[in-house]
């Protein structure tokens, strides 16, 4: 991860009266796996398609190894696209499927065939040459769909949520394909999902987009542990969010007490969001945690249990392995480096953070 | 079990209902006897005959060369235009297809009457570029309904998908897109061409003289009663139809079948795809190429000596024609029209510059009045010798001063009675409300014939325009209809042949062959006088050919053509010289024919009353028909 491969500079794009990205901000580096993360509608598939240049931006440059592409058509870009659905050509096989793009660009037959070959044995489906996409699966039309844009070799590969149609446990394998593709080929991924436990698993850089906004830029674990809003901290995983107060560095005051956290720099008194994911409560005996609940709901996931309680007239949403029935008395304790404390935003639109990680 | 059994039985039914008439012309074209109840046996001839018949083939060269041009054009547009939908938003997609349907849901006669206008009012003449325009556009809509959701299922990013692997927009359009809709172009032109085939509404208003579909070619030669080529050709027409159709709903059938399963099956499916896609398409345009060679070759082209005729259906023999055109050098371009008041607005709009048309007594004065005729330069007419003077002395009824018309025909409104079933002698329009004759009595459909004859019962003027004496007309006409067996037009003849009625009012000209074919009966002009009437020549002004249009008056008056033409069409004859010719001496002299000026004494001609009196007569006409 080094130099600075696309630059994106102030884009603003809007549809008739609504505005889909404003004035946004981002690079994007050589050989990184970044993922565009956000609810539908918030502006990461334009964004996308703005970078395939099937949508031109209404203000801003978008930069592409130092050189301004915004007026460049689709098919002059060194990028190619893998489409949510699939967007193969029924009419042809898989292997004119596939040579489609190398025969544009008048490539000897010969090493066609050596790229088709190369480009099935990638994606695990050798020997599908001469099949036609309809009598494939979905997870197989959709590594054809990798393999017809690889072989072009391009600098980045566009991905647009290209695992939406496929059911759960193939879009896990899938994953590991896709850690693996991009690991072997070396290239820059830029992928676009509103899942975000396959941002989680597969990104190097996470890009949480709401609204046309940036909300926050970072590691998975960074934006997993240490969301900046309440946004981000509601859109990845679950989350308990209260409004609290800050009452000094490292003492907050939330769900009506006192709790020893981690933060410094919020100033005194300061009303601040505070977080707590539902694995990092503890539930102990009554009178042994900082406040005392009751459990209201209890359901087995498998993992773990899912329990609901009600502590002080607040809900809480906790996970754990141990299991309390319905109606039990509990405490509630939470080690201070779980409190996670975050800025109240100033609206709900705006791009709170373009922090580096 | 029963409930399975009456549903066979239903399903059998409407196939019977659907099919039988089809199933009974079929069986017709096969028939040797020319009749249509008599089985005779088995025979092709009427194929042989239908393809020996020059004017036919013609028309289906005709046809197929509008039908295919137009399908392609259509296509082309239709499918640019379907692309072009499919791109707009959705509102206005919704919209646009709208406005895209609502031509085919319209009344064809709408359409064919409101190009009609279009083409009059922008001075396009009518004729071959008029049709195919005209088919051009009421086929855009086909292509468009079948393109459109072959669009829409189509994935935009197949196309995007394509431009991103490098494919610049042309060819991603035609490597990409087009494959994929392929089978609603194709459907869509097949579907085009089908309904070219078809139309005649459409056709019939926007054709010009001298050229024909075979739709309006057949609506033409029906008219003047149907020849058993006539089924022939509808047979085929028929199974052409049927192979096109079947094709249309074949096509999307492969779309189907491309399933799993499609590898193994591929290469039948190949060879089908092959056969429906190229083949077939190919096959029809090579017939109509080498069809158009051959019969374009035939076709003598016309040339600009040409006289461009609108007469009557089956009112000159068609070998007067070749004799013109031999004799002379100049072609002949014929049209037909049913009514004075087809023919009317068709010479008003000026659409097609007709050289020589014939209208009757009437509708020469209301042409003079409505300044549409040029004045004939007799000169060039020395023959106009050859018609009896009488005949000119009546014309000045509408011609007053013989400036504009020549008489080609002319003949009486009488009485035909079947001697074997009256008890006396018919001389008067009073049997006609004689209730020993109740149910026996056929009466003409036609305003002014019912009350014309009426009027002159009455002692009046069969031109009146007093609302008094029409008033009375009209009771009289209310008061017999309870004996009138039907209103009839051209019935009168085939029922008075076969002794359906005893009693009916027929114009002169079908009273001879009706003698010829039933003895028993008798025609007689009832003494309170009747109507007389004259079809005569005129020219209109607008005639681009009008020494070529006094040289065929001029023929026409010839004594041996003028005997041509009423042996052909036995109505009588103005022209002396003719009737001396006449062979047999009972038609020679008939008093059906050529009755005496003593019995034309009372007899007048129909003049045209304006158009306040013409809707007066209307109104009068339909309070008989409603009470």
């Amino acid at each position: 991860m080094t130099n600075k491969l696309i630059d994106i500079v102030k884009v603003s794009k809007s549809f008739g009266e609504n505005l889909v990205l404003d004035e946004l901000d981002l690079y994007i580096r050589e050989n990184e796996f970044l993922t565009l993360l956000g609810p539908s509608g918030c502006g990461k598939t334009t964004l996308l398609r703005i970078l395939g240049g099937f949508e031109t931006p209404d203000k801003g440059d978008i930069i592409f190894g130092g050189k301004n592409i915004n007026a460049l058509p689709p098919n002059k870009r060194q990028l190619n696209t893998v489409f949510q659905k699939y967007a193969l050509f029924s009419h042809m096989t898989i292997a004119e499927n596939i040579a489609f793009g190398l025969k544009i660009k008048g490539k000897s037959k010969s090493y066609i065939d050596d790229k088709i070959r190369y480009a099935l044995k990638l994606v695990n489906l050798d020997g599908f040459e001469q099949r036609t996409p309809d009598s494939l699966s979905g997870g197989q039309q959709q590594r054809i769909a990798i393999a017809r844009a690889i072989v072009n070799e391009p600098q980045v590969l566009l991905l647009d949520e290209p695992l939406g149609a496929l059911d759960l446990k193939l879009r896990q394998d899938m994953q590991y394909e896709l850690i693996r593709l991009k690991n072997e080929l070396g290239i820059t991924f830029i992928y676009v999902t509103h899942d975000q436990e396959e941002a989680l698993t597969m990104s190097d850089t996470i890009v949480v987009m709401n609204q046309g906004y940036i909300q926050q830029i970072g590691t998975p674990e960074d934006i997993y542990n240490e969301p900046q809003n309440a946004f981000v901290a509601d859109f990845i995983g679950e989350s308990n969010i209260f409004a609290a107060t800050m009452v000094k560095d490292k003492v907050v005051k939330m769900l009506g007490a006192i709790w020893e956290c981690v933060d410094v720099g919020f100033g005194e008194n300061k009303p601040v969001d505070a977080v707590l994911r539902p694995e990092d409560i503890d539930l102990v005996k009554p009178g042994e945690g900082v406040i005392n609940g009751v459990v209201t709901n209890l359901i087995f996931k498998g993992v773990h249990y899912e329990m609901e309680v009600l502590a002080n007239n607040y809900e809480l949403l906790v996970h754990s392995t141990d299991m309390f029935p319905v109606g039990t008395e509990v405490g509630v304790k939470v080690d201070p480096f779980d409190i996670q404390i975050m800025k109240k935003p100033e609206s709900e639109d705006e791009e709170v953070s373009n922090i580096e990680e | 079990m029963i409930k399975e059994s009456l549903k066979k039985i239903y399903l059998f039914l409407i196939m019977v209902l659907l099919y039988a008439p089809i199933l009974t012309l079929v069986v017709l074209s096969f028939n040797s006897s020319k009749s249509r109840s008599k089985w005779g046996h088995f025979t092709l001839d009427w194929y042989r005959a239908l393809f020996q018949n020059q004017d036919i083939m013609n028309a289906l060269y005709t046809t197929l060369i509008i039908a295919l041009v137009s399908a392609l054009i259509a296509t082309l547009l239709g499918t640019a235009a379907a692309l072009g939908i499919q791109g707009m938003r959705r509102r206005f997609r919704t919209l646009m297809m709208g406005i895209t349907n609502i031509p085919m849901l319209n009344a064809d006669i709408v359409t064919g009457i409101s190009l009609m206008l279009l083409f009059i009012a922008f001075r396009f003449s009518l004729g071959f570029s008029t049709i195919l325009l005209a088919h051009i556009t009421f086929n855009i809509p086909y292509v468009i309904l079948s393109v459109m959701p072959k669009l829409k299922q189509t994935n935009r990013s197949t196309y995007e998908a394509a431009l991103d692997l490098g494919a610049s927009p042309v060819y991603a359009f035609f490597k990409v897109v087009f494959p994929d809709i392929i089978p609603g172009v194709f459907s869509g032109f097949l579907l085009a061409f089908t309904m070219s085939l078809d139309d005649f509404v459409i056709t019939h208003f926007t054709k010009g003289p001298g050229i024909d579909t075979l739709s309006t070619k057949i609506y033409s030669e029906v008219r003047k009663g149907i020849k058993p080529e006539m089924y022939a050709l509808s047979t085929l027409l028929f199974l052409t139809v049927l192979v096109l159709l079947m094709l249309i709903n074949m096509a999307p059938e492969k779309n189907a079948a491309t399933s799993a399963k499609r590898i193994s099956v591929s290469r039948g499916h190949k060879i089908r795809r092959f056969c429906l896609r190229k083949l077939t398409p190919a096959a029809i345009i090579i017939a109509i190429v080498i069809g158009g060679c051959y019969y374009g070759s035939k076709e003598s082209g016309h040339s600009s000596n040409q006289v461009i005729v609108y007469n009557w259906g089956e009112y000159m023999d068609p070998d007067v024609l070749d004799m013109f055109e031999e004799e002379t050098g100049i072609d002949v371009v014929y049209e037909e029209y049913e009514t004075n008041e087809i023919m009317y607005p068709k010479v008003q709009s000026g659409a097609i510059a007709y050289d020589v048309v014939c209208p009757s007594d009437y509708m020469v004065q209301r042409m003079i009045e409505s300044n549409l005729l040029a004045e004939i330069d007799f000169d060039n007419i020395p023959n106009l010798k050859n018609i009896g003077t009488t005949y000119m002395e009546q014309s000045r009824q509408f011609d007053p001063d013989n400036l504009y018309s020549v008489p080609y025909t002319w003949g009486t409104v009488g009485i035909l009675y079947n001697k074997t079933m009256v008890d006396e002698p018919i001389d008067s329009w009073s049997v006609l409300w004689d209730e020993k004759y109740k149910d026996s009595i056929l009466m003409q459909d036609s305003v002014r014939d019912a009350f014309g004859v009426t009027l002159k019962y009455l002692g009046y003027s069969l031109n009146s325009t007093d609302l008094d004496e029409l008033e009375e007309a009209k009771n009289l006409l209310i008061e017999q209809k309870p004996l009138v067996q039907a209103y009839v037009v051209d019935q009168v003849r085939d029922k008075m042949i076969g002794n359906e009625a005893a009693i009916g009012v027929i114009y002169s000209g079908e009273a001879i062959y009706t003698q010829k074919e039933n003895p028993n009966l008798e025609y007689v002009i009832p003494k309170e006088g009747s109507n007389v009437w004259i079809d005569s020549w005129v020219i209109p002004k607008n005639a681009k050919h009008k020494e070529n249009a006094e040289a065929f008056i001029n023929f026409l008056c010839r004594g041996d053509i003028a005997k041509m033409n009423f042996d052909y069409i036995t109505y009588s004859t103005p022209n002396t010289a003719g009737r001396e010719l006449i062979e047999d001496p009972d038609i020679r002299n008939s008093r059906i024919a050529f009755p005496d000026a003593s019995e034309l004494a009372n007899c007048e001609t129909f003049k045209f009353l304006g158009d306040e009196n013409d809707a007066l007569y209307n109104r009068l006409w339909r309070e008989v028909k409603s009470k």
